[in-house]
């Protein structure tokens, strides 16, 4: 499969504080990748270097295989990029500036861009100092949207849009996941990207922690169980794989280890199961273990 | 009636509470400068200084700058009555404006942002917040024009008297209500916020354009200008209260208006229907000097116009150079040179000023760019076709650009006016005046090479280039009476071009200094090239 980025022991400094150790990732073609981590984790500043607004210091960073920073017009001809907080000229209107960017990135596409209006329900007559900040996104999205392109980078895109309003972008963006583009989709709310992402990159303190498919990384991960039986369930406390046990009468609620789901199941059969339940983790469940390591 | 002012005492209480900071630098700022230079200008009247400010003021064109004065001989124009004459005006339109930024700040502008429908649903009145806000500014005011009176009292100088310091004060305090009380019914009219500022300060400006053309034709039409009754008071000579009178008058009625017309009026909404913008892009905006023209258009066009104004300003005063530099002892030492006449003399330093202030305009466009890439406004376009190198060179060309453009002007509104002012007796031509202006566009440009080395390598240090400017500037201004060593006088750029047209022009010093300063910008380039954009500290 074809790499659209390649990412390998990137490393970035501000000064003496190090906000990139090593960011080590993959998109390929027709893939749609969850970059995932919490405020300061390094999102942002991975991003800008992908797109040559700031230099690495060190490590490897391309995207089509050409490199981001030496090769930076090739690369921008074929992707399209939204910024986390998107700032605008307020005496701009909001269709002035996405004609503006349509223009300067080349290849849009009109019907498409009065199409995005419409259904973001923007007014784009409207000088961009009156709008909000989920207004002020729509703006960015409409005009990345609009042009054609082979790789999609957002970062956190819908930061300050309503429900409505998210939902409208998953749709635009499932589209274009569709018609075989790559996307790269940085948040720090991982259901964000849940519907959306075939993978997910996990990132902490500038670091990638993990990465893989979300059932792979589920698979590391426990599941709540909630068991009642007739026998005294105290003793399941002890069971290897069992954590964060806790006893109400005859019920008890743990986390179990997806690996030792087996031996669990068959020392609570020996106490006679009213009630077993298992929910899978959530991402969010995923994302706060990353934050106990 | 009454419950629509409900609990205004509250929301009042609370915005002195909120504003106290801001309230004591408005009215130290404008206390002291209203007030306190009176020392200054005592030093100017000394000697022959108050005949000379008088014949200056004659001038109709200082008339229609900075007002008129009831003295008909010079042997009348005392100290306070020149005072009055050079600056009421002027702090009275202070006053007025900052009056009116407030006024737009606490009512308009807050509906916008939320907070009065917050305050509403506290069971406060639907004018209460008004009614705080118009009381607010009438009591700053006031204690305004007391402050103003005061510091004007404690010099004790001879023709400063209490009565002249109390109407000067009070009239400067009506000056800020008016402005408040304008600006409050321009509130409720207007769409937007911005629109309120807008319309407020249009009308001010316009009242104080108005007014110059009645000082000079017929003082008498000033006297039906809301303006007019701020400065028409001729304190220390007539000390007249009428006009102020009028102003209470005014106000009372304009403020009624205002309250009618917010019972009537949907909050965030005006009278007038908001204007809409443009739903697509011209074509001329589509582009990096598209975009670069729109953003610095009005920046650009408000100094370009300021330095024609200014050069004709300048230019208004040849024709009494003589009496004007007879009685200033500070300033004919600095124009004293042997050989040439006063007004070229004059020219070459006038001139040397007004490039020093010629060469913010391009400082401020360099800048610009990185206050852009600060504030995150190019981020998405990075992403795009558009360069490094278009950015950089689109900004350092139009900033030059600029710095020729603002040499025209200045020049060019100096010659026009000094010519005519001079009438037969001109020694020097148009041509004269705008060589003298290009003679400095090197120093432009190295001013304009210096902000782009500083966007190019240490962005953070773009401000430093004004201190510099601001460096120069002094050290050119004051270094003829400071008889200064040559070295450190040659720490100023302009001290290495010859003031025409009282020397001669220096090729070879113009030519250095325009490739050294193209060659500051080259360096300044490489560094935009290579480094990191202001992203997301
Ligand atoms: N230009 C900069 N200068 C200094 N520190 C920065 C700069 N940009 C980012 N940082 C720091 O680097 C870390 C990572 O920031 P960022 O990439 O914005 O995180 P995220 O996008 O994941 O929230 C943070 O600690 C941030 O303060
Ligand atoms: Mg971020």
């Amino acid at each position: 499969m074809e790499e659209m980025i390649r990412v390998k022991g990137l490393q970035k400094k501000f000064g003496k504080f190090k906000a990139l150790h090593d960011v080590t990732f993959t998109v390929n073609a027709g893939e749609v990748v969850g970059f995932i981590g919490p405020n300061g984790a390094g999102k942002s500043t991975t991003i800008r270097t992908l797109l040559g607004i700031i230099d690495r210091d060190g490590g490897e960073a391309k995207i089509f295989g050409k490199d981001v920073w030496k090769d930076s017009l090739e690369i921008h001809k074929r992707i399209s990029y939204v910024p986390g907080d998107v700032a605008l000229w307020g005496g701009l209107t909001g269709g002035e500036i996405i004609d503006l960017f349509i223009k300067l990135h080349g290849g849009g596409d009109r019907e498409k861009r009065d199409y995005l209006i419409k259904r973001f329900e923007l007014d784009p007559k409207k000088k961009s100092k009156s709008y909000s900040k989920g207004n002020r996104q729509k703006v960015g999205l409409i005009a990345a949207l609009s042009v054609d392109s082979d790789l999609y980078i957002f970062d956190e895109p819908t930061s300050g849009l309503d429900p409505l309003m998210e939902a409208v972008f998953q749709d635009e963006v499932e589209k274009i996941k569709q018609a075989g583009k790559a996307i790269l989709l940085s948040s720090h709310i991982l259901s964000e990207v849940e519907r959306l992402a075939d993978k997910v990159v996990i990132i902490r303190q500038g670091k990638v922690v993990e990465t893989g498919t979300l059932d792979e990384l589920r698979h590391l991960t426990r599941s709540t169980v909630t068991l009642v039986t007739e026998g005294s369930v105290a003793g399941m406390a002890s069971v290897n794989g069992v954590h964060d046990f806790k006893q109400i009468g005859n019920q008890a609620i743990f986390s179990a280890d997806n690996k030792y789901i087996n031996d669990i199941l068959s020392e609570a059969v020996k106490l006679d199961v009213k009630k077993f339940e298992a929910v899978p983790p959530t991402l969010e469940d995923l994302f706060m273990r990353h934050y106990e390591v | 009636m009454k419950e629509k002012f409900a609990r205004w005492s509250t929301l009042f209480l609370q915005y002195l509470k909120r504003d106290w900071k801001k309230i004591i630098i408005w009215i130290l700022g404008l206390g002291l400068f209203s007030g306190g230079f009176v020392p200054a200008f005592e030093e100017i009247g000394k000697g022959q200084g108050l005949l000379g400010m008088y014949e200056t003021m004659q001038n109709p064109a200082m008339i229609s700058m900075i007002g008129p004065t009831p003295v008909d001989t010079a042997a009348d124009y005392t100290l306070g009555a020149m005072y009055a004459n050079e600056m009421l005006l002027f702090c009275g339109l202070f006053a007025m404006i900052i009056a009116a930024l407030h006024v737009v700040g606490h009512t308009r502008r807050e509906e916008e942002h939320g907070l009065t429908e917050l305050v509403r649903s506290f069971r406060v009145g639907r004018q209460a917040n008004s009614f705080a806000v118009a009381v607010e500014a009438v009591l700053i005011n006031i204690v305004l024009a007391l402050s103003i009176s005061g510091i004007m009292v404690s010099f004790g100088a001879d023709t400063i008297s209490a009565e002249g310091s109390f109407l000067f004060g009070a009239s400067v305090g009506m000056a800020g209500i008016l402005g408040a009380v304008v600006a409050l019914v321009m509130s409720q009219i207007m769409p937007t916020s911005s629109a309120a500022t807008g319309s407020t300060l249009g009308i001010v400006g316009l009242l104080y354009i108005v007014r110059a053309g009645t000082d000079v034709s017929n003082v008498d039409l000033s006297m039906i200008n809301p303006m007019g009754w701020t400065y028409l008071t001729y304190p220390f000579t007539e000390n007249n209260w009428a006009p102020l009178g009028f102003a209470v008058v005014f106000c009372c009625v304009a403020v009624m208006i205002a309250f009618a017309l917010e019972g009537g009026r949907d909050m965030g909404a005006g009278y007038l229907p908001e204007r809409e913008g443009r739903g697509t892009a011209k074509k001329s905006l589509l582009s990096v000097p598209g975009l670069f023209i729109r953003i610095n258009r009005g920046v650009m066009l408000s100094w370009l116009i300021a330095f024609a104004i200014l050069g004709a300003a300048y230019g208004s005063i040849y024709g009494d150079m003589q009496t004007f530099l007879g009685s200033n002892e500070m300033m004919s030492q600095m124009f004293t040179l042997s050989g040439v006449s006063m007004e070229e003399s004059f020219t070459g330093t006038i001139m040397m000023v007004m490039m020093g202030l010629v060469s913010i305009l391009p400082i401020v466009i360099v800048n610009k760019l990185s206050a852009e890439e600060a504030r995150g406004h190019l981020s998405q376009l990075y992403s795009t076709k558009m360069t490094r190198t278009q950015l950089y060179w689109t900004t350092v060309i139009l900033a030059a650009v600029t710095g020729v453009v603002g040499t025209l002007l200045a020049a060019g509104g100096l010659g026009g006016t000094a010519i005519s002012a001079m009438g037969d007796s001109s020694v020097m031509d148009m041509g004269d005046f705008i060589a003298a202006g290009y003679n400095f566009l090197p120093s432009v440009l190295f001013f304009t090479g210096l902000a782009a080395l500083a966007l190019g390598l240490a962005p953070r240090l773009g401000k430093v280039t004004y201190v510099y400017l601001g460096y120069s500037f002094v050290l050119n201004y004051f270094g003829g009476i400071l008889d200064l060593p040559e070295w450190f006088s040659k720490t100023a750029v302009q001290s290495w071009i010859p003031r025409m047209p009282v020397d001669e022009f220096d090729g070879a010093a113009f030519a250095i200094m325009t490739v050294i300063s193209i060659a500051l910008m080259i360096l300044g380039y490489l560094g935009y090239l290579k480094r990191d954009m202001m992203e997301g500290a």
